[in-house]
């Protein structure tokens, strides 16, 4: 296997019943790069990003994870390994503070949340630094001790980042992390996950609907159809290439690139 | 916290005047700790606890057979039940560990059942249908036993101690994550955490709890029969969770001193207690939704919500600002 892919999956396939919502997908995700996922709705992108997370396990297929076979490993010994995702709905403690939320991550990173016995004053003292850290790496300082449930949808998105940074990942799956968010929001988004790019030399690979940020952020997009890989390229690979724009992609948004 | 103790603790002095007996306090402090270990459960982890009464019978028949046939001190005979508690717990909880909701409620009164058909028809050890009596405790010498006061100070300071424990638990690291996965589970999966690992364990001190409960009961009432152990039991220990509020430290307690006071007091007055006690329960469901104690946390404890729109701190944001326009 490629040394520099972080992340591959070889034919990948998971069917409901009859209907095969991945069927057969092999992509790779190069160390250090931005990785997009598109495609119109039902494409399977979720499904696959689910198999690859270990929400579900893939009916067919191998998932490489920094070259270790990962298909069949538990998800939260995945995230042990340095994987980490976010969801389409922020997956996230809703009746706990934006601190609490992060705190939680932070424990299970340094080992201590399986324990009894409160952490020693210095523990305590750099958990919450990292807390502090990450907060201020999605600009949510001041809503540190509010419940995330009074959080807008776009915080709460920004919350879910930082909880998916406090394990320390190598590579991050976003699904959809523009969904229902506002446009003053998707900016913002848009900037923390540059940063988890350029500030802190992650892998990321992320699912999106939205042409214009799929083609500004990413570095390689995967285009999805039907359960199977469609096109594969660079943005302006993608934006040329007859069968994505016969497939769904609306011409004007193209020809902008 | 420490008038209740002291209120707690004079109360065999009012007993008179108040017409509560100690032995009914006694039974409801017992009884609280029992509901602390559904509360565990059912109120921190999320998870409905119906198949708790087997571990309070296994504490139970595990310290009154101790005392009956080895004739060891009372202390040890409270460790026998709870270690027939756990060893119990050990052998329902593989199976318990994978199942949330109605599943977990199903299957652990399944289980439950199994412990209570079995006190039920091994006649010989457990003295079935007809129950077996428990001999009374002593402290030091044979001849003076534990009379109701003493018992009551004993139930009193075992309470303290299981409140304390049960306290330092839930706001440990661990207890933390249990109320994590109460809220999220797949979340606290993808934060790295076996959540099931941590279910396990839960259920163990749960067990732990309920075996202690089990094992002072049969001693305060020298009497035990296989119904302790019945899925009607472990509703109780969660009707009295719910009434005094489940997810607080205290809840539990007012819960059980309703439920078992209430009862006292009714029962004396008429033989249809339990309509009275029903319509008492549902008095409270509607007046505290979440519990006696939990609402009036909520109404007290929960800062307003704010006015002030969070979206107009969304743009005034320096450094995203900055980070972007770069």
């Amino acid at each position: 296997m490629d040394n520099a892919l972080l992340l591959e999956a070889r034919d990948v396939s998971k069917y409901f019943g009859g209907v095969h919502a991945c069927d057969g997908v092999s992509i790779g995700v190069r160390a250090g790069s931005i990785h997009a996922v598109i495609g119109p709705n039902g494409a399977g992108k979720t499904t696959f990003f689910n198999a690859l997370s270990g929400f579900y396990y893939p009916d067919r297929g191998q998932v490489f994870f920094g070259g270790e076979e990962i298909t069949r490993m538990p998800n939260w010994r995945r995230i042990e390994r340095g994987m980490s995702r976010t969801f389409q709905t922020p997956s996230i403690f809703p009746e706990l503070t934006l601190h609490d939320n992060v705190m939680l991550g932070v424990r299970s990173k340094a080992g201590l949340a399986f324990r009894a016995r409160p952490p020693s004053r210095e523990q305590e003292a750099a958990l919450e630094a990292r807390v502090d850290e990450l907060l201020g790496f999605v600009n949510l300082t001041r809503f540190k001790e509010r419940p995330v449930a009074e959080l807008s949808h776009g915080s709460q998105r920004l919350c879910e980042i930082a909880m998916s940074l406090s394990t320390e990942p190598r590579l991050v799956l976003l699904d959809e992390p523009m969904a229902g968010l506002a446009e003053s929001e998707t900016e913002r988004v848009i900037t923390v996950i540059r940063g988890l790019h350029d500030r802190l030399g992650l892998t990321v690979l992320f699912v999106e609907h939205n042409m214009r940020v799929v083609l500004g952020l990413a570095e390689q997009i995967t285009v999805f159809d039907r359960g199977r890989i469609l096109a594969e390229g660079t943005p302006s690979e993608i934006a040329a290439n007859e069968a994505v724009r016969d497939a769904y992609l609306g011409k004007e948004v193209l020809d902008h690139v | 916290m420490l008038v209740a103790i002291v209120l707690l603790a004079l109360e065999p002095f009012f007993a008179p005047y108040i017409k509560i007996d100690v032995t009914i306090v006694s039974a409801a402090l017992l009884f609280a700790i029992a509901a602390m270990s559904a509360n565990l459960l059912l109120g921190y982890t999320g998870l409905p606890p119906f198949g708790n009464a087997a571990f309070f019978g296994l504490g139970a028949y595990g310290c009154g057979l101790s005392l009956k046939y080895l004739n060891v001190h009372f202390i040890t005979a409270t460790l026998f039940g709870m270690l027939a508690a756990l060893l119990g717990a050990l052998i329902v909880a593989p199976f318990l560990v994978r199942r949330r909701g109605i599943y977990f409620g199903l299957l652990s009164i399944a289980f439950g059942q199994v412990f209570y058909f079995i006190a039920y028809r091994f006649t010989s050890v457990t003295g079935g249908e007809d129950g077996m009596s428990v001999p009374r405790p002593y402290l030091v010498f044979s001849s003076f036993t534990l009379k109701e006061t003493a018992f009551y100070y004993l139930s009193l300071v075992v309470f303290v101690i299981s409140l304390l424990a049960f306290k330092l638990i839930v706001q440990s690291p661990f207890g933390r994550t249990l109320v994590a996965i109460r809220q999220n589970e797949l979340r606290v999966r993808y934060l790295g955490l076996d959540s099931n690992r941590f279910v396990f364990v839960a259920i163990l001190i749960s067990a732990g709890f309920a075996g202690l409960s089990g094992a002072l009961s049969a001693m305060l009432n020298g009497f035990i029969a296989p119904l302790s152990l019945d899925w009607h039991q472990s509703g109780d220990f969660v009707l009295a969770t719910i009434l005094g509020g489940s997810g607080t430290v205290w809840g539990p307690l007012i819960g059980s001193l309703i439920y078992e006071i209430g009862r006292d007091i009714i029962s004396t007055i008429t033989p249809y207690w339990q309509i009275f006690l029903g319509a008492l329960f549902v008095a409270c469901v509607l007046g505290f939704p979440r519990g006696i104690l939990g609402t009036i946390l909520a109404r007290v404890g929960a800062a307003p919500l704010s006015n002030e729109p969070e979206e107009a701190n969304w743009t005034q944001s320096p450094a995203i600002a900055a980070d972007h326009r770069g």
